[in-house]
């Protein structure tokens, strides 16, 4: 009885945790992907999360403004082959984000292209 | 000679007794000179964020459902009231993207069980009469006294973040007894908090070779209406270790007012 009481639990809750540090990311709409292009600012290659400030022109011309896109940790993109120069300010990248879903100019990361074409990975 | 032969005794003693907390890269010896196996090393969870490519070649994490990542992953067993209706509202909220507390957001130690999903890796040093364990994620961590220590009389059992962990070996596996945890952790992002009631009981062992897994049974019978067990295993990874991993270095994620906030 105590084995079948056992088994009934262990089968019942082999549940993954979720996979996400620190913060929900109910703010992101997960569901959108858009991609934007622009002169890096500055990268933060800090914890709890890395930061990429960019300057994107507006498609209808109009002055740059800086969007703040969101990537993992440092242990984690580092481990992948990140560098803290893998972006260097003046840098011309695209960026594959989920956009924030209150429309304001920001994203979590999915993939980054760099000047040279290679494509990283860099958000969950 | 005599100086020389000790110097030799002192040169073969230092490896051996280094060999319990030798987290040094490359392979270990499979047990410790107390003849427990050799559990010490840098861990990540197996499917986790250290077996994913965010280099070149890197795949577009998927997004699956209306709220994508977002759906908390509890309850693991029934809830009772008001748990149940908590875990309601968080499921609503994060549906609607509203973002909601979450003291880990605020850079506070994720608390047990939660920290045991070491998303990034967790660092396990035996050392006599005592095992540690430091989750990389907020750089968390845990003390389970393995000398025989029993846990305090309730007065004066102090709430903490990780709780008061008392191990013994059965075999070759490590069980784990763990009370005092504070009824402010949250299980996962769902927002559930664990009660005062909570007792957690680890059986942790290695597997096969490289395969280290903790079965934690959480009893919270303010919470749950029954136990419930969740299996996690990690790989070892020889070839790493623990980083730094001070969240208040930069998190952009909370407003002066201890909301949380994005950028």
């Amino acid at each position: 009885m105590r084995k079948h009481t056992l088994a009934a639990l262990l089968s019942g809750v082999l549940l993954a945790w979720p996979a996400f540090a620190h913060h929900s990311f109910a703010m992101f709409d997960r569901n959108a992907q858009v991609e934007i292009e622009g002169v890096v600012k500055e990268f933060q290659f800090t914890n709890p999360h890395s930061w990429i400030q960019v300057m994107v022109t507006p498609a209808d011309g109009g002055a740059p403004k800086e969007w703040s896109i969101e990537a993992l940790s440092p242990n984690v993109l580092g481990r992948a082959g990140w560098k803290k120069n893998t972006l260097k300010p003046g840098d011309r990248i695209k960026l594959l984000i989920n956009p924030l879903r209150d429309g304001n100019a920001g994203g979590n990361l999915l993939l980054v292209t760099l000047p040279d074409g290679t494509k990283l990975g860099g958000g969950a | 000679m005599r100086a020389l032969l000790t110097l030799g005794l002192m040169l073969l003693a230092v490896p051996v007794l280094a060999a319990g907390a030798d987290v040094s890269p490359g392979p270990k010896p499979a047990r410790l000179p107390d003849g427990k196996p050799n559990m010490t090393g840098f861990w990540s969870p197996v499917g986790g964020l250290l077996d994913r490519n965010f280099g070149p070649g890197a795949e577009v994490a998927k997004t699956t459902g209306a709220q994508g990542a977002q759906i908390p992953r509890s309850p693991h067993s029934p809830l009772k009231s008001p748990y149940k209706e908590k875990y309601e509202t968080g499921l609503k909220d994060a549906a609607a993207g509203i973002v909601r507390y979450d003291p880990t957001g605020l850079c506070m130690p994720p608390g047990m069980p939660r920290m045991m999903g070491a998303i990034y890796g967790m660092e396990l040093l035996q050392t006599a009469g005592q095992v540690t364990i430091t989750s990389e994620w907020q750089a968390a961590s845990r003390r389970i006294w393995t000398d025989g220590t029993k846990h305090p009389p309730e007065d004066e059992l102090l709430a903490t973040f990780a709780g008061h962990s008392v191990g013994h070996w059965e075999g070759d596996t490590l069980v784990v007894d763990t009370v005092g945890v504070r009824d402010d952790v949250l299980i996962d992002q769902s927002g559930l908090p664990v009660s005062d009631a909570q007792r957690i009981t680890e059986r942790i062992y290695l597997k096969e070779p490289g395969i280290l897994v903790a079965e934690i049974t959480v009893t919270d019978p303010k919470v749950f209406e029954t136990p419930w067990t969740h299996v996690r295993r990690y790989r070892h990874r020889p070839e790493l270790r623990l980083q730094e991993f001070v969240c208040a270095e930069n998190n952009r994620n909370v407003g002066s007012n201890g909301e949380p906030v994005f950028p």
